[in-house]
């Protein structure tokens, strides 16, 4: 009798189990499709939110140009290689930014003046999202009330509203940001630009209409999923999209350096106007 | 084109149909335990009297992450100077003596300049709300921001510190008139970086702003001017070796306590704190004291300018924000219209000899 | 006593910020004293940048030729925190600006007052007043 009870659990058990084991599988399958939309769960700060502190920095050649591109000379002769432009994949989903069609021909001005019209050789603030993809690091500083953006190059600041939402007072380089949370991810809807900035080295531009709505959502412990749409009816035919990753700083001791390049343009944007010796 | 002697504005004197909200508050605060309350005919700005009597009883919020909060909007502006004026003797000023000296500095800044003076030639601070009296100002008792050496001024230049200083003297000549070129312009003119930006974080007699943000390991003030910003962390780490320079040097920060305490050294020297040199070391104590304000407490130190270190007290009042994006560089017309005036200038003069000849 | 050692100290508190504004930005160099003037124009837009703001107006002559012109402001900064917007100025409106003419000649000016067609000043400071003698006025 004590034998059957004995064999009756055993089977019982191993029934049990192997249906558990389908189960895990069916569910272990579920979740491989579901794991890109699945998001990692990043750890919390102290205040409950997904941790984006760190310094961060991209790495891929969107700053020469968003769009797809070849690799190509450098636009300064003396630079030979150094100033060479890389080849790049690009970052627009759908490949093509959907000008309009007199702005996609401002775009080829643009480009064919690159040395005289990129605002980024004048050191003038970047604007967004190019500060993100402009290939110096930033650091987040994630505070509950605001999270900032400290941008190595020319020290660029960008202020993320997350408590009261308001409206850009007056227009500026680097826009109004207002931030939230959905989930992992944090939203940031940035309008209030003026039409100074440049996307990237190739031309590519906006109007003051710009409307930029990014999303960091963390993938790793050490890489965030950067998306931002761009929205600019004066100058596209609709919304459009770019991503890449965001990855982090792990070294010892990381920091955000000085990269002070108004000293480094002023004789390029003064020097015509220099006393010349008496003759 | 004389103008009159502006009086006081209460609140905000609106111009337009639109009404302004102005958020400027009318008599100073009083403080729970400080030396002194504003008396009640206190001047119209908002001031925030800053008190170490009341820091002993004050303990600051905390951040998520536990650290003392020093977040949000503050100001270093103040009518009290670096260093204790000629004739003045005593270390603190009695309330009613703070008021008046407060009073006549306020009323000398709202003073209108007379037509076909070179003082004239300015827009009107009252009008764009900049002059101190019309925003928040660190209420300060003190006759001077030194409160060590205790004659409130700064100790001797040393030998090797008035050698620099000859030696700068002479590379400035030699470089010319100061609108020859952009180089020799003073730096903040240029949008490189404000003279009192430091460290030690110096007024800067409008849109004296910052913000302080924290997250966990760091402290991020944001200067308003030029929109410097330091990012101090708090991990302990080593200093950089001395190859690495900057305009604001580089800061460690730790907590002692209820107090930020920051050192900053590898200073490039370009924006030389009263002359010092690249050794210069600034040790800056940032302290909560009240809702309302920091202690701000700095030492500065240079065996290659100074033979003792020395130390000021600069309250910060909290303030509104925000801090709107400041793009000096960006749109400085400034610069090239001074060089292209000095340029117009010489041409005429040129001219003119060459026509009496 | 008290009376002469508040004005001592007065003066020396206000030299520290005054002598850092004007090294900042040496407004005599840049726009000259002997040509002082005063514009009429209306608002085309008040860039609203720091340190300086920028009023682009468009000054019409006698005979309706329209001239457009630059003045220099103030910052805005400390205006935005007291709640002024890109829309507070709204363009078109009417300026009356007594200044001085930048030295090389061109078609800038430091606003040394700005007033409204109502006689009302700009923004903030003083009491109706806008252009008090208009012999003086250009």
């Amino acid at each position: 009798m004590m034998r059957n009870r004995f064999l009756v659990v055993l089977i019982v058990a191993a029934v049990v189990s192997g249906v558990s084991l389908a189960v895990d599988r069916v569910t272990a399958q579920q979740a491989a499709v579901q794991s890109t939309a699945q998001a990692y769960r990043a750890p919390r700060t102290p205040d409950g939110k997904p941790n984006l502190n760190g310094i961060w920095q991209t790495m891929n050649t969107a700053n020469w140009n968003i769009e797809a591109h070849p690799a190509g000379p450098s636009p300064v002769r003396d630079l030979g290689a150094s100033g060479a432009v890389p080849a790049g994949l690009g970052i627009v989903e759908g490949g093509e930014i959907p000008y309009l069609p007199a702005a996609r021909k401002k775009q080829q001005e643009n480009y064919a003046n690159r040395l005289k019209l990129d605002p980024e050789i004048k050191c003038y603030l970047p604007g967004v999202p190019r500060s993100t993809y402009q290939g110096m690091p930033f650091q987040i500083i994630q505070s509950t009330k605001h999270i900032m953006l400290i941008h190595e190059f020319a020290g660029a600041v960008r202020t993320i509203y997350m408590a009261e939402q308001t409206e850009a007072p007056a227009d500026s380089w680097m826009g109004w940001s207002n931030g939230r949370w959905e989930g992992e991810t944090l939203v940031v809807d940035t309008k209030g630009f003026n039409d100074l900035s440049w996307f990237d080295r190739a031309g590519n531009f906006h109007s003051d209409a710009l409307h930029v709505v990014e999303r960091f959502t963390p993938r790793s412990a050490e890489t965030i999923t950067y998306e931002a749409t761009i929205e600019d009816p004066k100058v596209f035919s609709r919304p459009w999209k770019m991503s890449m990753p965001l990855y982090k700083h792990v070294e010892r001791n990381a920091q955000i350096l000085e990269f002070r390049c108004v000293e480094f343009v002023e004789d390029l944007l003064y020097g015509h106007l220099r006393k010349q010796p008496a003759k | 084109m004389r103008h009159r002697s502006r009086s006081f504005m209460r609140g905000g004197a609106v111009a337009l149909a639109l009404a302004l909200a102005a958020t400027i508050s009318i008599a100073g605060q009083t403080q729970s335990g400080a030396q002194s309350a504003a008396p009640a005919k206190a001047p119209v700005a908002k001031a925030a009297p800053a008190s170490a009597a009341a820091g002993k009883t004050y303990k600051a919020p905390r951040t998520p992450d536990g650290q003392p909060d020093l977040q949000g909007f503050w100001t270093n502006s103040t009518y009290v100077p670096l260093q204790r004026p000629n004739g003045v003797t005593k270390e603190i000023y009695t309330p009613e003596e703070a008021e008046a000296a407060i009073k006549a500095a306020a009323a000398r800044e709202a003073e209108q300049t007379e037509p076909g003076t070179t003082a004239d030639v300015h827009y009107d601070f009252t009008q764009f709300g900049l002059d101190r009296s019309q925003s928040t100002f660190a209420r300060n008792m003190r006759t001077s921001l030194i409160v060590d050496p205790p004659d409130g001024k700064i100790p001797p230049v040393n030998a090797a510190g008035q050698k620099r200083q000859q030696e700068r003297a002479a590379a400035r000549k030699a470089a010319g008139g100061q609108y020859d070129n952009v180089e020799n312009m003073p730096i903040g003119s240029r949008c490189i970086i404000m003279g009192g930006a430091g460290p030690p974080m110096m007024n800067a007699g409008y849109n004296a702003n910052y913000q302080i943000v924290q997250a966990p390991g760091y402290v991020m003030i944001l200067t308003e001017m030029i929109h410097d910003v330091r990012i101090i962390p708090l991990d302990g780490r080593a200093q950089q070796p001395s190859g690495v320079k900057q305009w604001v040097g580089l800061s460690r920060g730790r907590w002692e306590g209820e107090t930020l305490v920051v050192e900053t050294t590898n200073f490039n020297g370009k924006n030389a704190f009263q002359g010092s040199s690249e050794n210069l070391k600034v040790t800056e104590r940032f302290t909560r004291t009240a809702d309302d304000s920091i202690s701000y407490r700095f030492t500065v130190e240079d065996p290659q300018t100074w033979d003792r270190p020395w130390t000021a007290e600069a309250p910060l009042a909290k303030t509104d924000g925000p801090i709107f994006e400041f793009a000096c560089h960006e749109t400085n017309y400034g610069i090239a219209n001074i060089l292209a005036g000095a340029r117009a200038d010489e041409k005429k003069a040129a001219e003119q000899k060459k026509g009496s000849n | 006593m008290r009376m002469k050692l508040a004005v001592g100290i007065a003066a020396a508190g206000l030299l520290l910020g005054v002598a850092e504004l004007h090294a900042h930005h040496a407004f005599a160099a840049e726009f000259d004293v002997n040509r002082p003037l005063t514009l009429k124009g209306t608002l085309v837009k008040w860039e609203m940048v720091n340190p300086h703001s920028w009023f682009h107006i468009d000054v019409k002559d006698k005979d309706g030729k329209v001239t457009p012109w630059m003045v220099e402001g103030g910052s805005p900064n400390q205006l935005i925190r007291m709640g002024v917007t890109k829309t507070t100025v709204p363009v078109g409106t009417e300026l009356v600006i007594e200044g001085y003419q930048a030295k090389d000649g061109t078609m800038k000016a430091v606003g040394r007052n700005f007033v409204l067609a109502d006689g009302k000043r700009l923004f903030l400071g003083g009491s109706a007043g806008g252009v008090s003698d208009p012999a003086k006025a250009k």
